[in-house]
């Protein structure tokens, strides 16, 4: 199978402080890819990283077959991103919004489909911050697709949300991932990460502590239930779970 | 040129909406000019001028926008911009962000200029302004005091930790200057020591190459201002470029 993203030995370190350390992994094509791990793990300086809005500080990546440092602006037609915070501008309504993302690609997918498919069509007037949580990070994943991407990078979507809005979110990327779409995301709840995820990697302290599959993540631990097995994995107590 | 478009357009369209700019940068500039015109009317500038006291102060008058727009709307905006991580954002987009800095220095040139063109009608059909110098003398001076202030915005935005520290920045050049440089409270009705304070002030300066220019005074007068406009402009781009922080 196509490999979409390649990293390679990523290391980022802050003022002598290891971000991250030493994390190779392979997201192939139609993969939904989970990087896991506690609040300041790593997650999003590996997204960053991976993506060139950091630089690293050893190692290597691949997004598509191309290094992210060059081609950006080819690369980029091809590749939909969702930073952790919101990014949009104060006064800014729903279709501004989406139709000045759309205007940054030579090929975009018509938003307003993409709207009415997300169900938030009539909202399109509505200033992007009167929109309710469910309704912005539906909105965020409609940027992220107007590209037309390939790959998506998704850095804690459904975070803030309630179970309902992030039941229909869980249903649009199932449904993404039908057409084929590669995802790359982060998130901290592990019953999403064993709907969504094909593949897990786990980060502890910038390091990769588990890589796999949800059920080699249940099976290899110690527990029956994967959120158990995860926090066993991220566990701070040294005994438990170095060199696994 | 369809994403420069898009972008300008629904810059244009938020920044409108924001309406602070609409007040400080269009309807102000109008109402000090309604003010002057009514104290001062259609008298000469001093007895035996051969101008009016409001030609005199046009110049001025046309600076207030352009320091509202180019100290404290561009500073914010820019500072804004970056802590709302609009400008990372498009990082991973195929345009790069400079492209939306642009954008907003040309919003802002554009306040700049509808502010010159109601305040020039309303001089003009009201108070029964005229050019005594070289209309392109004056806009040329007018395109480098807007640089030279939009340079002072940037470099502000730029390098301000974060969009507070770029507002109390922002205010203390842009206060200062709305008040002390003449571009509200005329030059000329100063005491001559607020006068030697006020020439400290950069826009001062802009404004004096923009009076010498109506008046049709000579450009040997406004060599010291145009040197210091131009310096200004110059080493704020510099140090914005070389300390710009994109997050």
């Amino acid at each position: 199978m196509e490999e979409i993203i390649r990293v390679d030995n990523l290391s980022k370190f802050y003022r002598g402080f290891k971000a991250v350390n030493d994390l190779s992994f392979s997201v192939k094509k139609g993969m939904v890819f989970g990087l896991l791990g506690a609040n300041g793990a790593g997650k999003s300086t590996t997204i960053e990283c991976i993506l060139g809005t950091k630089a690293m500080d050893n190692g290597s990546v691949k997004i598509l077959g191309q290094s992210p440092q060059n081609n950006r602006s080819q690369l980029f037609e091809r590749i939909g991103v969702q930073f952790q915070e919101s990014n949009y501008q104060e006064n800014i309504r729903v279709g501004e919004l989406c139709e000045l993302t759309a205007a940054l690609y030579k090929n975009p997918a018509e938003y307003k489909n993409l709207l009415s498919k997300f169900g938030i069509k009539d909202k399109n007037k509505v200033l992007v911050k009167e929109l309710s949580g469910g309704q912005k990070q539906r909105l965020f994943i409609i940027l992220a697709l107007i590209p037309n991407p390939e790959v998506v990078f998704l850095d804690e979507l459904t975070t803030g949300l309630d179970a309902r809005a992030r039941r229909d979110v869980w249903q649009i990327l199932l449904e993404l991932k039908k057409q084929g779409l590669t995802i790359l995301l982060t998130s901290h709840f592990m019953d999403e990460v064993e709907v969504l995820c094909d593949k897990i990697c786990i980060l502890k302290r910038g390091c990769k502590v588990f890589y796999g599959t949800v059920k080699e993540a249940t099976e290899s631990s110690p527990y029956n239930k994967f959120e158990d097995a995860y926090l066993w994995y991220t566990d701070d107590r040294e005994d438990s779970n170095e060199n696994v | 040129m369809k994403t420069f478009k898009t972008m300008l357009k629904t810059e244009l369209k938020v920044s409108l909406r924001g309406v602070d700019m609409i007040i400080f940068a269009v309807c102000m500039p109008l109402v000090v000019l309604v003010v002057l015109g009514i104290v001062y009317g259609n008298k000469p500038a001093f007895d035996g001028a051969s101008y009016t006291f409001l030609e005199q102060s046009f110049g001025a008058l046309a600076s207030i926008s352009i320091c509202a727009g180019g100290i404290m709307g561009l500073a914010l905006v820019v500072a804004d911009y970056r802590e709302k991580k609009i400008l990372k954002r498009f990082k991973v987009t195929p345009i790069r962000p400079v492209l939306i800095l642009f954008v907003q220095v040309l919003i802002y040139a554009l306040y700049a200029l509808v502010s010159l063109l109601s305040l020039f009608i309303v001089a003009v059909l009201v108070f029964g302004f005229r050019i005594h110098g070289s209309l392109l003398q004056f806009f040329l001076g007018w395109l480098l005091v807007l640089i030279s202030m939009f340079s002072i915005g940037i470099m502000v935005g730029g390098i301000a930790k974060n969009v507070k520290i770029a507002g109390i920045i922002g205010s203390l050049l842009y206060f200062p200057m709305l008040v002390f440089s003449g571009a509200t409270l005329p030059y000329e009705v100063m005491p001559t020591a607020m006068q030697k304070i006020s020439d400290i002030l950069v826009l001062t300066q802009g404004i004096k190459i923009l009076k010498a220019a109506i008046l049709g005074q000579p450009v040997g007068n406004i060599l010291i201002p145009i040197v210091v406009m131009a310096a200004v402009g110059v080493i704020c781009t510099t140090v914005a470029l070389k300390y710009f922080k994109w997050e």
